[in-house]
């Protein structure tokens, strides 16, 4: 008993003192930021393989290229402009650097397109009556339309809200969801709101999480459903999405999920994607490193990084901004409009 | 590394060899053993034990980040201890509440961390020399006792980090076999019982949750995709120990007890790395009841 016990206890203590589990190499100097950053970067990334066939994206000659741009004698904030060039090669949105003078972004996702969206205008459509539901403007427009206005998921929609919403909303021929310009939020909403347009489970995608600091590490993908909301309305008329650039994260999940519901009709402009869920580590200086950690992919196991395409593509028209219109609203007008006769 | 870990570490290796050869020597006699069933019988006390301490405090998570984050360990602890029947009476019960709570930040000082939980340990000890280490100033035959055995224990807790983001916090749970060695010894000066007492323990074997290296609490608590969660822990992946050293001095009829806790809590589960380094110094007072 007792030579066991000893030799329990001898163990135990030589495996402690011997299996220091202690954090990655420290080093506060501008090179080990540099370094720390590619190194969090090569080992947390999940579109390394996806980047290198779009886009070419080579991480391993990159940190060869920006290597040679490090020095001592630079100020933070040349080295935040180096370091932040170099996470713009891989032109993702989640990507980014955050120190406390400056947030270094890659937002060419929409800023390299036209807007598609004028916020002035798009106001004249909501007035001053229209109702807000958990962050959800909505209005019956003149044409008995539903016009509801979702500029964020940050927002908690629950069940209660959306059905409040629709209930109202129940008379229109025909319902208009303006995701333009959001920016995304928690996924959780997204699929809330989605979950009111449909009847029936929908797989609407797989998810992929890195299972070590390989760049091929990953799990197999997992199917994800989208289950119909079991509590309250659920919408049956058609349903217009109205998209543009701006759309991303959570939001283009939200146009990936509405895509496959019946009824609903994909309009506008391609969505700026963006289908990494993003994490956060730091630097030894305390810049905050974000990135894209785990893959989402649609139904046919495809990236939607870079966007949806809509099921109808628009154009912002220049005559009806001039007549203080929204193109894309007095499209989709009239596409349900139109869908109401015909039905 | 650091010469204050270095210190660290060789004292509590050399407390451990100490207690570890101390095991040689002690050999059992009739006498002591049928001194150790009368003991038994009479001995009816009760140890309760509450300790506040306040300490350092060092946390490592890479699901959160990839650096320390040091800071301030509070920590309370209830121990209660008693003899039982088991083995002739050798045997004691330990039954330790061990709550503690970190304040941190990270090298840059710019971010801050929260970090605390709670474990719950019920052990038994063989004591080896006879004595009762429950209150050995009563009753031991000698000045010192030593004791070994095991101890089952479960921990809940949590590490956040007030960034934000879809890994702002993690979850920490494990259930636990460990294996503990105690020693006591009671320093009489000027007729007063300074008992001095000292505990390790080590993980031998149990279960733990951790979420996989890239893996979002999203995806495993909505989705429901687990993926390698609850994991087989044993001292290759969770090398850790726990130290604690305390004085009973007397006061009156109080017994003030003072002391030092470290702990080392190390993980390495799907490539996650974890460590909880806690150094603190503790105060409280004991209570002896006699159980009917």
């Amino acid at each position: 008993m007792k030579s066991v016990l000893r030799l329990l206890i001898l163990s135990c203590s030589f495996l402690v003192f011997h299996s220091c589990v202690k954090e990655d190499f420290y080093d506060n100097t501008k090179q080990g930021n540099y370094e720390a950053l590619w190194r969090i970067m090569n080992e947390h990334y999940c579109f390394f393989d996806y980047k290198k066939q779009e886009l070419g994206v080579d991480w391993d000659e990159i940190h060869a290229r920006y290597s040679y741009k490090i020095n001592e004698k630079m100020t933070n904030a040349q080295l935040f402009e180096v370091l932040c060039n170099m996470l713009a090669e891989l032109k993702d949105g989640h990507v980014n650097l955050s120190a406390p003078f400056d947030f270094g972004r890659n937002w060419s996702f929409y800023e390299d397109y036209p807007e598609n969206y004028n916020d002035s205008i798009a106001k004249l459509y909501l007035g001053h009556n229209y109702h807000i539901a958990s962050g959800l403007k909505y209005i019956i427009l003149a044409d008995n339309i539903g016009y509801v206005r979702c500029e964020t998921f940050e927002e908690g929609i629950g069940d209660g809200n959306v059905s409040v919403m629709l209930h109202s909303l129940a008379s229109c021929n025909g319902l208009i969801i303006d995701v333009r310009g959001n920016g995304g939020g928690q996924l959780t909403k997204a699929h809330k709101l989605a979950s009111h347009f449909t009847n029936e489970r929908l797989l609407v995608g797989y998810i992929s999480h890195k299972t070590g600091k390989g760049r091929n590490d990953f799990s197999s993908p997992k199917a994800e459903y989208l289950d119909p909301a079991s509590d309250g309305i659920r919408w049956q008329k058609p349903v217009v999405v109205l998209t543009n650039r701006a759309v991303y994260s959570a939001a283009n999940d939200f146009v990936k999920c509405m895509k496959l519901c019946p009824n609903v009709t994909i309009m506008g402009d391609r969505t700026g994607g963006g289908s990494g869920m993003p994490f956060n580590n730091e630097l030894p200086n305390g810049w905050t490193v974000r990135y894209s950690a785990v893959i989402y992919y649609d139904q046919d196991m495809q990236h939607t990084e870079f966007g949806i395409e809509p099921d109808i593509q628009l154009s912002f028209s220049g005559a009806d901004i001039a007549q203080k219109k929204d193109t894309y609203i007095e499209k989709a007008r009239a596409f349900l409009n139109e869908k109401r006769w015909t039905k | 590394m650091k010469v204050t870990t270095i210190m660290y570490k060789g004292l509590a290796m050399a407390m451990l060899l100490l207690l570890s050869l101390c095991t040689y020597g002690q050999e059992e006699t009739e006498a002591n053993s049928e001194q150790l069933t009368v003991n038994c019988q009479l001995n009816k006390e009760v140890l309760h034990s509450t300790m506040i301490g306040l300490g350092s405090s060092n946390v490592l998570d890479t699901y959160l980040s990839s650096y320390n984050y040091k800071g301030t360990d509070y920590r309370i602890q209830r121990e209660t201890m008693r003899m039982t029947n088991l083995w002739g009476g050798r045997v004691a019960n330990q039954s330790l509440i061990d709550l503690n709570a970190d304040v941190n930040k990270n090298h840059a000082r710019n971010i801050d961390e929260y970090a605390g939980g709670i474990r719950y340990t019920q052990g038994w000890f063989y004591n080896f020399m006879g004595g009762n280490v429950v209150n050995p100033v009563e009753r031991s035959q000698s000045h010192f006792n030593f004791a070994a055995g095991l101890s089952a224990s479960g921990y809940l807790g949590v590490v956040y980090i007030n960034r934000s983001g879809n890994n702002p916090a993690q979850a920490k749970a494990d259930l636990l076999i460990n294996v503990s060695g105690m020693a006591t010894y009671d320093m009489v000066i000027a007729k007063h019982h300074y008992l001095w007492r000292y505990q390790v323990s080590f993980p031998l074997m149990g279960i733990a949750f951790s979420p996989n290296y890239g893996q979002s609490y999203y995806e495993a608590f909505v989705e429901e995709n687990y993926d390698h969660n609850v994991v087989f822990a044993y001292p290759g992946n969770m090398p850790s120990m726990r130290h604690k050293l305390t004085l009973d001095i007397p006061i009156k009829r109080y017994t003030l007890r003072v002391g030092y806790v470290a702990q080392f809590h190390q993980s390495m589960f799907n490539h996650l790395k974890y460590h909880s380094y806690a150094h603190d110094f503790m105060i409280g007072f004991n209570k002896y009841l006699y159980r009917r």
